[in-house]
């Protein structure tokens, strides 16, 4: 390194590119892993996108099966339900979004605040779990706690000389059961990220505040959570990504197969199983993938143009 | 500006990375191994006639659905001793073993056709279905070998002889066989109301159930009447397809199509067989009354209430050991029901109790024959062994010592002959850990020339019923006709996604608004999914193949 301090800058072109590579050769191999995985994982399968324009036979492989256009394609728009779909699937992610990270910032920031240490923890544990069971489980837990016949919830209500009530005919109700369970398990696994970033602050601003006489409140609102702007900003362009792709194993075990409830809860991953599933088809799934990922790709740009119009800093590029 | 696009292509690549997982997995397991296999077997097969290479010992994997022993049970070390036995024959007969290949019940139709299409010889030997098993899609996408004659002839001569020519014929799509089908094999599986017989004549059914007229009054008396039972139906929500398809059979002369889509949507006319007819758009009168009834049924609360998300329900178990009075499937079904064997405790706990059969169709005299590939045996496109796999198939379904192990187990242990010549089960027998035909599941080659009757079988009732379908029964009229659906698939696929979730709410009776309401909805979306042109194109195939 000291060599290349006396070097002007001059110097440093002519080098060429294998001089570079050569000096940031420790940052480099810090990369790899993250490059490699990047191009086994989303470079390499890459081309297989070409199975959404073909008719896929088994024998004659991706490559080798006839081109047909965008003929699976029309499955999605001929079904009549591909703007339906596409909304159900986008207002879900986006209460998802927004209510997820304000609940995850709010319990970070309660965290944040907490004096008992014994208490901190085992709250933060058991806000945890629920990220852990199973989707499967879940829809159990959800059938068990709301069915007509046996459910906990109707047991309670009758005990209590009520009416029963009937949830799984009833298809109003279910957005807000499903952002309630979507929030029950993951805002713990969501709050550590800003509850992390929270204890990356410099604890000396905080200090200075308190001399200076600021409340919690003042602290929170004026040091904490414009702190923790770059990271909302970047977890949101992230989650907007995925905004047109829904979360099919919280809705195909909790909802399954009622169709008294596909009007509020159908999303395009549990309907493209269903109509799919009677002729197996993966050229018809890819098409619907590859769907999604071009909606993701262009909201991502939008979003990001946006972030980028109002304050450079914060967009990802 | 370099920067930015290497950002959007980053970030493109993030996005897709998700889309690529799903699609990763198709393109690893194709082409490599199918071509090959395909030529050897041809090449060999004209030249081997006369002396067959068996000198390399090869493990043959027969793909069955069905849920495998638990891992270290008993029941596992009692299938293993038998395919041990039966392996020691096998591997002297032509120098191979068999390996069972499981799909569990659980999504096994989608599991299923993801072990086809991987085609890298993880399975020889395939047993499938043309009506409930994708069997025509998957030979057209490339998953099942062409059996050619010759190769039929010299590896698999029993069975090539024992299938006449016309039956071959229905196993062809393009000229080329791709099935061996079960069509030595006396079943019936046209669906219908299992019934408790005695509770029927309770109820004043003298006679018992012969109409859905019938059944309505048998179910309701059971629910005011059996007050101790779970449910009358502990139904999970699957069957409003059959329910449907039964109302329609008991009301019209409508003989479906098979394997086009799971919904029965198109077919013919007893009376005019070839003209394509939709019953769910015309028969409207009938499909209200149908709404009406189920309506009623669910309001009285035969099923639960919240039938569509009762996954925990096992009503046949339940019906075995009378918990509930109603059971709905098929012919082969309710000859296990009403016999009184160790597991259907019923018998023994009530000496009175007898299990009744409301088959569909019974008021119309509206019954089609099983058709001879709703059980067939297929070679998988990617078996490095398809010779081998043939005269491994040829043998367990035309050797004796063979079929008899592979479908009853060991001799003595799980099966005796008693005096008159039944098949029954020793003393020492436990149905839970024995039973070697509930693990081999082995549907796609019985052999009524080698199969034994068994003697718990309550054979008085069940040949009554047999010759009854006999005399009214009509062939499955379309066992040739293999739809080319490309053109047409997202319609199909559109046209039964409709028709199933308008379907479940009205045979559940759960629907909201009137009955004509909810008819008239599902046809109006049927329309606008396209069912008027499925229908004239199936018409114009039918009219190339039929006229």
């Amino acid at each position: 390194m000291s060599k290349n301090k006396k070097t002007s800058s001059e110097g440093i072109k002519k080098r060429g590119i294998l001089e570079t590579i050569w000096r940031y050769r420790v940052l480099e191999l810090m990369c790899l892993p993250a490059v490699l995985f990047f191009f086994m994982f989303s470079y390499m399968p890459m081309p297989g996108i070409y199975v959404a324009f073909v008719k896929y036979n088994y024998r004659k492989g991706i490559f080798g099966s006839k081109f047909i256009g965008l003929d699976n394609f029309k499955f999605l728009a001929e079904s009549g339900k591909l703007f339906d779909l596409t909304k159900n699937t986008i207002l879900y992610n986006l209460a998802f979004i927004i209510l997820g990270n304000f609940l995850a910032i709010l319990v970070a920031i309660l965290l944040n605040e907490m004096r008992s240490k014994m208490f901190k923890k085992v709250s933060q544990t058991l806000m945890f779990l629920p990220y852990f069971i199973s989707q499967v489980l879940v829809g159990l837990l959800v059938y068990s706690l709301l069915n007509y016949d046996t459910g906990f919830i109707n047991e309670i209500l009758v005990a209590l000389g009520k009416a029963k009530w009937q949830p799984y005919s009833n298809p109003s109700v279910w957005p807000v059961i499903i952002v309630l369970i979507h929030l029950w398990q993951q805002t713990g696994y969501n709050s550590v990220v800003y509850f992390a970033a929270i204890c990356g602050i410099d604890a000396e601003i905080i200090e200075a505040a308190k001399v200076d006489g600021a409340n919690a409140f003042q602290r929170i609102r004026y040091i904490i959570l414009p702190s923790l702007k770059p990271t909302i900003v970047i977890l949101l362009l992230f989650a907007l990504g995925g905004i047109v792709r829904g979360n099919f194993g919280l809705f195909w075990n909790v909802i399954g197969s009622n169709s008294v409830l596909y009007p509020t809860t159908d999303i395009i991953e549990t309907f493209v199983y269903r109509a799919t599933m009677s002729d197996f088809n993966f050229s018809t799934a890819s098409a619907v993938g590859f769907y999604q990922s071009l909606v993701g790709f262009v909201i991502v740009m939008l979003a990001n143009l946006a972030v980028k119009k109002i304050d450079p800093d914060y967009s990802l590029f | 500006m370099k920067k930015k696009l290497l950002a959007a292509l980053l970030s493109v690549s993030m996005v897709i990375g998700l889309a690529a997982c799903g699609s990763s997995g198709s393109s690893a397991g194709t082409g490599s191994a199918p071509a090959s296999s395909g030529d050897e077997s041809g090449a060999s097969a004209n030249e081997a006639a006369a002396e067959i290479d068996t000198s390399e010992h090869v493990v043959i994997n027969y793909l069955t659905t069905g849920d495998p022993p638990e891992a270290g049970t008993e029941k596992e070390a009692n299938l293993n001793e038998m395919l041990g036995e039966l392996n020691k024959i096998l591997t002297e007969k032509c120098n191979a073993e068999i390996q069972i290949y499981y799909i569990p019940w659980t999504d096994y139709l989608s599991n299923y056709n993801l072990t086809l299409a991987r085609m890298d010889g993880s399975v020889d030997l395939i047993g499938t279905a043309s009506d409930w098993l994708d069997a025509w899609p998957n030979a057209k996408n490339g998953a099942f070998l062409e059996l050619s004659e010759d190769m039929l002839k010299t590896y698999a001569p029993k069975t090539w002889e024992s299938v006449p020519a016309d039956h071959w014929e229905l196993c062809k799509y393009n000229g080329e066989i791709y099935l061996m089908p079960e069509d030595n094999f006396a079943q019936w599986t046209n669906h219908g109301w299992i019934y408790r017989l005695d509770w029927a004549k309770e109820a004043g059914l003298e006679n018992g159930v012969h109409s859905w007229e019938d059944m309505s009054k048998y179910v309701l008396w059971v629910k005011e009447n059996k007050k101790d039972l779970k449910y009358v139906w502990d139904s999970d929500g699957t069957e409003y397809a059959q329910m449907s398809n039964g109302w329609i059979a008991s009301h019209t002369d409508f003989v479906a199509i098979d394997g086009i889509c799971s919904g029965a949507l198109w077919g013919g006319t007893k009376s005019d067989l070839y003209k394509v007819t939709t019953p769910v758009m015309t028969e409207t009168e009938s499909l209200v009354e149908y709404a009406k009834l189920m309506k009623e049924w669910s309001q009285a609360g035969i099923w639960p209430t919240d039938v569509l998300n009762n996954t925990s329900g096992s009503n046949r178990d339940e019906f075995r050991v009378g918990q509930v009075g109603v059971e709905q499937h098929h012919t082969q079904t309710w000859t296990d029901l009403c016999s009184a064997t160790a597991q259907n405790t019923i018998y023994k706990d009530d000496p009175k109790a007898e299990t009744g059969f409301f088959y569909f169709g019974e008021e119309t005299k509206n019954v089609v024959a099983l058709s001879i590939t709703h059980g067939a045996m297929a070679v998988s496109a990617g078996s490095a062994n398809p010779e081998r796999a043939l005269m491994v198939y040829d043998l367990i379904r035309n050797d004796k010592d063979c079929y008899m192990l592979f479908n009853y187990g060991i001799e003595g242990k799980s099966w005796e002959l008693d005096e008159n010549g039944l098949r029954k089960t020793p003393d020492s027998y436990n149905p839970d850990t024995e039973n070697i035909n509930g693990m081999t599941n082995y549907w796609w080659g019985r052999n009524d020339d080698l199969e034994v009757k068994d003697a718990t079988r309550n054979w008085d009732a069940i040949d009554k019923l047999y010759a009854e379908y006999d005399k009214i029964k009509i062939d499955y009229p379309y066992g040739q006709f293999v739809p080319e659906v490309d053109s047409i698939q997202a319609k199909i696929d559109n046209c039964n996604e409709q028709y199933t979730n308008y379907m479940k709410q009205i045979s559940y009776g759960i629907y909201n608004g009137s009955a004509e309401d909810i008819v008239a909805e599902m046809q109006a979306a049927l329309k606008s999914a396209g069912i008027d042109d499925v229908t004239a194109e199936l018409q114009k195939q039918f009219d190339e193949l039929y006229k």
